[in-house]
């Protein structure tokens, strides 16, 4: 029943046929998911509260086993491989696959710090590949000119939209090759959101993306692909200008004009 | 090596480490739950609660004084501790707020809960065993109950705030004066938080030694005279365990473990209440 | 009309823990007033202790407790922090709960029965390990270091769970162990917490009375090694002053009272309004 395209481009992940649930649930709260994610493009997951879609990013890095109980089922395949293995290297996966949060996550140090963090865990020590690759990714991720000149400052005095850049240029670092967004936006304001969205769009050159997000505009805005999902399934996936104007199921299409959410 | 192999080694020897300073610290707990429980399960017959001190070697000895005394003392300093600690919290709850005064007011008794409790002693043995000119179950209780107060009071500032303001203004808007809504709608609302207060207050104090020991002091035989020296287990326990006598020894046991009891019995049934009426809500 | 009588009711109640605490500082200061003019500063750099010379020096006393306590956080920072790591990090959450709920039960269980265990378990061990009587400074130290175990482990965990879990996911998301985590963002983000419980529980352990005073020994003199017997001043409070026959006696032991308020006082004042408040705040 779902509707599902196929893409144009090579996938960056592939998912089939995936099921999650939650401890100690009696109903997997993620059925019988598959869909392709394309490479170096903006895949946007879309749908009302509860429906699943931040459960569904949280399983492309594994963050579920951070919570003994959850389970998985199906394949997710990155690489060449189904990351939902239990010989998986989570270390090694999320390096891979880099994350931004609901809220801005700025560690409690310096922002230098913050940038080198994922870098010194991976055994980077010398000191001028480590100024490089945190002045590239400060710079990739358009913060550079607001921060450049005080790198030592405790990270927390920075704005909202800010810390929300300095976790990007945090992920970019270590030069992942995918990068899931959780919402970024929803806890900044319209200007500082503008810098984000604007910044995501860049990224994609570089990794591919995906977004969950509430607001379906956004995904409008900045998405290739579209996802809506509802009750844990996933309803349709298509490109996003399609989705939007002439979508193939009536739950999406009551879903963008509004008709419940 | 890689560095990344170096962390996760790293981290397990972490993890290992934590766990087994975990293990200690429950090690030794145990151990000494388990003296208490062996020795005092053993030392435990119906003598103890028939009979009152004795010299050592008697048979019939026990520790209905020490019982009968501890029931007392800590009755008389809840009747002292919890009316004072439950007004002064309606107080920083309901009145004073978050004026500089009630801040002061928290922010005194808050060190005072964890003040040494044997300077409490010295102060109620100033102010009234030497007046009185001897110790007396008036001066322990005294103590105790100066203990119980900031307790008390905390818990009942922190469950009154919790209360919802619509609730207040729902019995304003219905015309009560203050005072009613206190008493018939906040103190209602608090309830199970209150009482849980009160039982911690009491077994903190129940398991007090130091205050005791020049207040109310200690007698090895049973009286209900409040004007005199009144037995208490925990000094009697000291006394006894303290004593050269071995089966003076064992009465100390037992009452080690009866306080114990008692103790935990509060505790757990503290949270039980607090759970219960988290539960409801 | 009733409104009002309640309102002062209230309000004295609220007012009679300041009077309380000031009356306890006034009474006990103006009663170790005699020990102070008569020794002036010998009252707290002399460890003669001489009731019958009536002479009162307390520093075998204050050493004490300041030895016992150093010795007990030293023994039990490190263990309360990994216990602390366990509970809120490693720990399956079942484990978590029943693990937790049993260690804030025994933090309840009265010191005197730690010294009654320590009297008779733990002093012949140290005796047969170390030789000498078994009682001093090293059971003291060891007796107390237990027994606030419970207490630092379960504040140290209360501030440690402060870290919210999102900070704690996005250095999971760059590819960080536990141990990562817990060294780079728990411990950095619940530092003032961390440290304000540990030094709570050092105030608690400085005016702890029942769980030493079986093992110290209650001998006033400076001692030379950490297995001799010494005393410590809630350990010199609990045994002389049922005995205190003079009034300078009685005044010298009001002087230790007010000492041991006042370092305990400092202490915890620390603890609460430094780091606690900072920590909340954050």
């Amino acid at each position: 029943m779902a509707s599902i395209i196929d893409i144009k481009e090579e996938c960056a992940l592939h998912v089939r046929d995936f099921e999650f649930t939650y401890k100690g649930a009696e109903s997997p709260s993620l059925k019988k998911i598959t869909m392709p994610i394309a490479k170096h493009s903006i895949t946007a997951l879309i749908g009302p509260s509860g429906c699943g879609k931040t459960t569904l990013l949280r399983s492309f890095n594994r963050m579920h086993d951070l919570y003994p109980g959850n389970s998985y089922a199906g394949e997710i395949e990155f690489e060449g491989r189904n990351i939902l293995g239990p010989k998986e290297d989570l270390i090694h996966l999320r390096t891979k696959i880099g994350m931004i949060f609901q809220k801005p996550t700025a560690f409690p140090m310096s922002i230098f710090d913050n940038v080198a963090y994922g870098l010194r865990l991976q055994g980077i020590k010398n000191k001028t590949e480590l100024k490089d690759r945190v002045e590239k990714a400060l710079q990739d991720a358009a913060i550079w000119k607001e921060v450049g000149d005080r790198l030592k400052n405790d990270a927390n005095g920075l704005s909202g939209g800010q810390q929300q850049r300095l976790c990007i240029a945090r992920a970019i670092a270590v030069e992942p090759e995918v990068l899931l967004f959780d919402e970024p936006t929803s806890a900044l304001d319209p200007i500082s959101t503008q810098g984000i969205e604007r910044l995501v769009i860049e990224l994609k050159e570089r990794v591919s993306i995906i977004i969950v997000t509430h607001n379906m505009q956004q995904a409008a805005r900045v998405s290739d692909y579209t996802g809506f999902m509802y009750l844990g399934e996933l309803i349709e996936l298509g490109e996003t200008e399609k989705l939007f104007v002439t979508p193939k199921e009536k739950l999406t299409q009551e879903y963008i004009t509004g008709k419940f959410g | 090596m890689t560095a990344v192999q170096k962390r996760v080694v790293i981290n397990k020897i972490a993890l290992a480490l934590s766990t087994i300073s975990a293990l200690i610290a429950l090690g030794f707990l145990f151990w000494i739950l388990g003296v208490l429980v062996m020795k005092g399960v053993s030392a435990l017959n119906w003598n103890i609660f028939i009979f009152e001190g004795a010299p050592p070697g008697y048979d019939e000895s026990g520790l209905k004084h020490a019982l009968v005394g501890q029931a007392i003392l800590i009755g008389m300093a809840t009747a002292i501790g919890v009316p004072v600690g439950i007004l002064a919290g309606t107080y920083l709850s309901e009145y004073g707020k978050n004026s500089k005064l009630a801040h002061t007011i928290r922010d005194i008794s808050d060190i005072m809960m964890s003040a040494p409790s044997i300077v409490i002693g010295a102060f109620v043995y100033a102010v009234v065993v030497m007046p009185m000119g001897h110790f007396s179950a008036w001066a322990g209780a005294i103590a105790l109950g100066i203990i119980m107060i900031p307790i008390i009071l905390r818990t009942t500032d922190d469950m009154l705030q919790l209360v919802p303001g619509e609730l207040r203004e729902a019995a304003f808007a219905l015309g009560a004066p203050k005072y009613k809504v206190i008493l018939s709608v906040v103190y209602r609302g608090a309830k199970a938080g209150i009482l849980t207060g009160v039982l911690l207050g009491i077994a903190r104090v129940g398991g007090e030694t130091a205050p005791l020991l020049f207040t109310s002091f200690n007698d090895n035989f049973f009286t209900t005279n409040l004007n005199e020296a009144m037995p208490s287990l925990t000094v009697t326990m000291f006394n006894y365990a303290t004593s050269p006598y071995e089966d003076w020894q064992q009465l100390g046991w037992a009452a080690a473990f009866i306080l114990s009891m008692f103790i935990l019995g509060l505790n757990i049934l503290g949270r039980v209440i607090l759970f219960a009426g988290k539960k409801r809500k | 009309m009733i409104d009002k009588i309640f309102f002062n009711f209230t309000r004295f109640s609220a007012l009679l823990i300041l009077i309380i605490v000031a009356w306890i500082f006034t009474v006990l200061f103006n009663h170790s007033l005699e020990a102070m003019n008569t020794f002036g500063l010998d009252f707290i750099t002399k460890d003669e202790w001489a009731p019958n010379l009536d002479k009162f020096g307390t520093q075998a006393a204050i050493l004490g407790s300041i030895i016992s306590t150093f010795l007990a956080m030293l023994l039990a920072v490190p263990v309360a922090i990994g216990v602390a790591i366990f509970l809120s990090e490693i720990a399956h959450p079942k484990i978590k709960g029943l693990f937790g709920v049993s260690v804030e039960l025994l933090a309840a269980i009265p010191s005197v029965i730690y010294g009654m265990w320590g009297l008779f378990f733990f002093v012949p061990i140290i005796r047969d390990i170390f030789g000498g009587l078994g009682i001093g400074l090293l059971a003291a130290g060891i007796i107390l270091a237990i027994m606030i175990l419970p207490f630092m482990a379960a504040v140290t965990r209360d501030a440690m769970n402060t870290t919210p879990d999102i900070l704690k996911e996005s250095a999971y998301a760059l590819g960080g162990t536990q141990w990562d985590v817990i060294k780079d963002i728990i411990i950095p983000y619940a530092k003032a917490g961390i440290i304000g419980s540990l030094i709570l529980a050092l105030g608690r352990a400085i005016g702890e009375t029942m769980a030493v005073t079986f093992v110290m020994g209650n001998v006033h003199h400076v001692p030379k090694s950490i297995l001799d017997p010494t005393t410590s001043i809630p350990v010199t409070l609990a045994n002389e002053f049922t005995e205190a026959d003079s009034s300078l006696y009685f005044s010298s032991l009001f002087g230790l009272a007010l000492t041991l308020l006042i370092m305990s006082f400092v202490v915890i004042a620390i603890a609460k309004f430094y780091f606690l408040r900072k920590a909340r705040r954050a």
